[in-house]
Parts: structure tokens; sequence; C-alpha cells
């Protein structure tokens, strides 16, 4: 990636972290101290590509890409004057194809296409709809309003979770107060023995504190959402029978088979190849071919075909 | 494991007799839809009669016997046993007539090699023939599909060569008087082979085979396994169970023992007359059967091209659509 710099006096950000990029409408960058010392009058033109640029105008850069910067800045401008709502349609085509008209001219004033007759078509826009323009400046956004509300609530919450810790404060204040000056008292003027006033004591502390309530848990999140994830996704519930499992009955068609794991005690690897280590080493068994052999040997020996077999 | 396959579902029958009834009826099949341009009369003297059919297919598996026992590399017993159980199978439902018997004989020997994971190639395996090995991997390739499809993909075939091990491993350790039956092992193997060439492995479960192997090499040497039999491996089961294993042993004896030497005078004879007779939609040297290749071969092509010209025009449809023209 190349190292980001001011094309004037080739200061880089490695060279001078706290070097700050600005870009004015043209979307060519400058670093700060240049700006300060070419627009010292206030005004004068772009050192890349002489437009005439003001001095106030010079935004901090946002994007690496000088594009993207300058598209941003040229949407801003576009939609103070084409700041339309969805209710001022009668349908959602319409609306959809005035959302279509605005990116075309955002597309053309950035990529330099057609920029004259993008602008007349501004100006003409602006004198056509003059008035609404002026009421939607003033008329706030549904969602902005609602934003705004969201934000209010959130901090009379915050207020309100304030006060009352501060209170429960004060209150844990006085109750050791008032403990403390019991104690005293009794250690005074009782008879019994200090060590067991001093347990007595404890043990009194300690069922107050029990007693307090437990505080409950936020569970809902400012926007409405419950804390947790019992709401986030609903997990399908499956239904039907839990699985049971059923071992296999294996059908012989022959007399019973000597189990796998008896066949060592029984003394039938006796009569079988021992396994070498690298076929152990693979997981093989002298057991599992011997109980093949045996099971294909008894396997099938009542069939008779005919007459049936199980 | 036998009991649960589709060889004992579907490709163990209850004898000869039906076997017998089902080779006659492919036999007529083939007869009746070839035989329309012949006269009836001269209909014997033109085809196979069912034994003569029986003849030459017993030739052929003893061909392929042969042919196995000098592949090279060596092939293990159970690859024959495999490839002669698909031959079998395969010309129970089909006459000779239909498909010559050489061809499917390579191609049983084939694919049961691949199987059984015998892993040979198509290179190495035409290797062991003489005469046009490029011809003969064509036919083996050209008949893999339809003999898999005639064998309605029951591929897997239980070969009586491991319940043989089975029973010695077990007669080793449940039978003290006969310890030492490991010296008997070559003549089991030889019975089972033997009973390879007979039709068993199309009627008996492979245990009782080998049950019939073991009982029969003892009896000839003087031991006497009927206690263990009785006592010991059949233990437990109801009285019929054992009358019928006993009655199965007895029918695998005789059949593998009172088999028919092959009537090698005849098979020059069946040779000529199945040159005559065989169906040449599927000898892959008849002009026929090339045609017919052919015509595949185009017809998929035209398929493909078909089926492209579709695409695009769908294609072109959408792009229409989505422009809104």
């Amino acid at each position: 990636m190349e190292e980001q710099g001011c094309p004037r006096c080739k200061t880089t950000k490695y060279r001078n972290p706290s070097m700050k990029l600005l870009v004015n409408v043209c979307g060519h960058s400058l670093c700060e101290s240049c700006v300060d010392l070419l627009f010292i009058k206030g005004s004068g033109g772009c050192p890349e590509c002489g437009t005439a640029l003001r001095r106030n105008n010079f935004r901090l850069q946002l994007f690496e890409d000088a594009n993207v910067e300058k598209e941003v800045d040229i949407r801003k401008r576009v939609l103070r004057d084409f700041n339309k709502k969805e209710e001022d349609f009668q349908s959602l085509n319409e609306y959809n194809d005035y959302l279509e008209m605005i990116e075309t001219v955002v597309f053309n004033l950035t990529n330099g296409v057609e920029e004259e007759q993008t602008k007349k078509m501004i100006d003409q826009y602006k004198k056509e709809n003059r008035e609404i323009i002026q009421k939607n400046k003033s008329k706030m956004s549904k969602d902005e309003a609602y934003l705004d509300s969201l934000i209010e609530q959130e901090k009379h919450d915050a207020e309100f979770r304030k006060k009352i810790l501060l209170e429960k404060e004060l209150e844990e204040k006085n109750k050791k107060k008032l403990n403390k000056e019991a104690l005293i008292d009794e250690l005074m003027f009782s008879d019994m023995p200090a060590s067991m006033i001093m347990a007595t004591h404890k043990a009194a502390t300690t069922e107050t504190k029990e007693n307090e309530p437990v505080q409950k848990s936020a569970t809902h999140f400012s926007q409405g959402m419950k804390v947790g994830f019992q709401n986030m996704m609903p997990v399908p519930l499956e239904e039907g029978e839990a699985y049971q499992h059923v071992s296999i009955t294996i059908e012989m068609c022959g007399p019973s088979l000597p189990l796998e794991d008896t066949l060592q005690s029984a003394g039938y690897l006796k009569n079988v190849r021992s396994t070498s280590d690298s076929e152990r080493g693979g997981g093989f068994e002298s057991r599992m071919a011997c109980h093949r052999a045996l099971q294909d040997a008894l396997s099938g020996l009542f069939y008779f075909p005919g007459t049936s077999c199980s | 494991m036998f009991a649960t396959s589709s060889q004992r579902k579907y490709w163990t029958f209850s004898g000869e007799t039906e076997l017998a009834q089902l080779r006659k009826e492919a036999n007529e099949r083939y007869i009746k839809t070839h035989g329309t341009k012949i006269n009836e009369d001269s209909w014997p003297d033109y085809f196979f009669t069912v034994p003569e059919e029986r003849v030459l297919c017993r030739h052929f598996e003893f061909l392929l016997k042969e042919f196995c026992s000098r592949f090279q590399p060596p092939m293990p017993k159970y690859v024959l046993g495999t490839s002669l159980c698909y031959f079998k199978r395969f010309y129970v439902h089909t006459s000779v007539m239909d498909y010559h018997p050489k061809e499917i004989m390579l191609t049983c020997v084939y694919m049961a090699c691949k199987v059984e994971e015998f892993n040979v190639s198509i290179g190495q395996f035409v290797g062991n023939l003489k005469g046009d090995r490029e011809k003969f991997a064509n036919i083996v390739l050209g008949f893999e599909l339809l003999l898999m499809d005639k064998l309605h993909y029951h591929l897997t075939v239980h070969n009586p060569f491991r319940p043989l091990e089975g029973l010695f491993i077990d007669i080793k350790t449940r039978c003290k008087k006969a310890e030492d039956i490991e010296k008997l092992r070559k003549d089991a193997e030889a019975f089972i082979e033997k009973s390879l060439a007979s039709d068993a492995c199309l009627v008996f479960a492979p245990s009782q085979i080998a049950l019939a192997a073991i009982l029969s090499v003892t009896s000839r040497e003087g031991i006497n396994l009927d206690s263990y039999v009785t006592d010991v491996l059949l233990e437990g089961a109801s009285e019929e169970n054992l009358k019928n294993t006993i009655y199965q042993i007895k029918r695998i004896k005789y059949m593998v023992k009172a088999q028919e030497p092959i009537a090698r005078d005849q098979i020059q004879r069946l040779q000529r007359k199945l040159q005559a007779c065989r169906n040449q939609d599927n000898n892959p040297e008849s002009d026929v059967y090339q045609k017919k290749m052919e015509e595949m071969f185009d017809d998929e092509e035209e398929n493909r091209s078909r089926k492209r010209a579709r695409y695009e025009e769908e294609e072109e449809a959408e792009t229409r659509e989505l422009l809104g023209v």
C-alpha cells in the first residue's frame, strides 16, 4: 500500500504521525501546514488542478481513496437539496426512481460525466421544488425522531440508575455507622465477654447483608431487545420421538456364534496367525479375522431353499 | 455374510430341477425370438438343445479354470471361485447362443479380479492371452457393463474358502481328537475346487460346501467327526435343522462326486454350430455389432449436441427476458 502523503511538501504519515490530510471539493488532498501556507488569504487555487477553493471548505480526509472522499462530499451536498422523503411520493416506484436519479447525479458529478448538464438539472430541480426542500429541511425525519427519543430514554434511565445507586450508598453508610455505635454501646454496658459480643455482632451484620434484595439484572437492551439469546433467533423445536438405540439382530441362519470378545478366552486365537506389529498399528487385531472366518463358517448352515430358513 | 446377502436372496436356487427349468426357459426364449425365419422342423439341427448348451458351458468353465491357474501374477483361489460363480449365474438366465461363452468367460474373470481386489490392469490381464490382445481388451471392456447388468449388480460372491478357514479354526479349538486336521487342508481345498465345477455354488450355502469338504476328506482318512458336528458345531440346533443340514451335506457330496466328464468329442462340432446360430447382434466381430456400436456412439454424440443446443436456447431466452425485450 502506498504511504499516504501530502503531494505538495511530500511529508508522509510515517515521518510526521501528527500530520493531518485535508481535502476540498475537488478531491485533491493537502496537509494542514500546506493549507495554512497556501490559503493564508482565505482563498486560492488547488495546486493540482487549479480549481478555485476556499480555505474554510477544507475538511479532514476520512477515506484514503480521494475518489471516495469526493463522492461522499458530493453526496452530502446533493442530499441537502434532494431531501424528499418517501412520504412525498405516491408510490414506491416513484420513490425508487427518485433515488435512482440521485445516484445518477452523484455519479455524474463525481466522475465528471456531463457535468454542466447535471448542474443545470440540479438548479432546475431546486427552482421547481424550493418549497418542499425548505419544508423538509426544517422537518425532522421519522427515523431521526425515533433515534432521538431512544437516546433521550437511555439518558433518562442512566440518570435514574445513578440516583438509586447514590441512595443505596448513603443508606449503607448510615447502617454501618449505626452498627458501629451499637457495638460500642454493647461493649460498654454488657456483662458478656467481649469475644462473644463480637461474634454475635458479626453474625447479625452478615444476616442483614443477606436480607438485602438482590438487584434485578437488566433484561432489556436500550433498543428493546432482550439480553441473552432467547430472542435472537427462533430455534426450530424438533418434535418427534427421541432416538432409541436398538442393537441389530444378525440373522445367522445357522448355529449361534461366539462373541468376538470371548474368542480369546475360548482359545480360538491360539489357532490363528497372530498379528504383526505393523498390522496392530493400523488397528487390526487377529480376533477380527478369526471372528469373520467363524461367522462365515456358521452362517447359512441351516439354509435349505425350498423350506424356510428362519 | 451369506445369510443376509444377495447371493442367498437371488442366486441360490432350490436344486438342479429349478436350474434346469430356468435354463430351458432361456433356451426357448432365444429360439422363439430368433427362429422365425427358419422352418420349425430344422430347429433342433440349427439351434442348441439344453444338454448341448450345458456341455459347451462346462467346457468353457474348464477353460476358465485353466486360464486362472496359469494366470500371471498367480491368482488367489477366491478369484477363480467368484469368476466361475459369475459365469454360472450369467448362463442361468441367458442362452449360450445369445452371448459367446468365450467372451463372457474372459469378462467374468476380469470383473472378479476387480471385485475381489486382485489388482490387475486390463493390459496386464490380456497379457495372459495369446493372439490379438487389443481385440480381447475391447471385448472384455465392451461386455463388462452388460455382464454387471445381467448379474443385476449383485457382485459380492461368498466363496466357500473363508468358511473352510473358519471351520478349521473351530475344529482345532473345539475338537480335541482332530487337532492335526491341518494336514488335510490341501484335500479339502481340492474338494472345494472340484465343487466349483458343479452347480453347487448356485444351490448351497458356502458354509455347507465347506463343511461337506471337511467331512468328505476326514471320512476318507478314517477320522470320524460325527460327534463334533452333532454335539459341538450344531449344538442346540433343532432336530429338523440337524437332519436338514446332514441331508444338504450328502447332496453336496453327491453333486461334487457325480460329475460327468465333459464330452470332449462334441466340442468341435458344437463350436461350429455356435458360429452359425449365435446372435450376431452380440458378436463383436460381426458387421451388425460394429454398426450398432457406431450408431450408439453417434446417438450419444447427437444427444449431446441436441442437449447443448437446448441449453443455449434457454440461456438466450433468459437473457432476453432479463433485458426486458
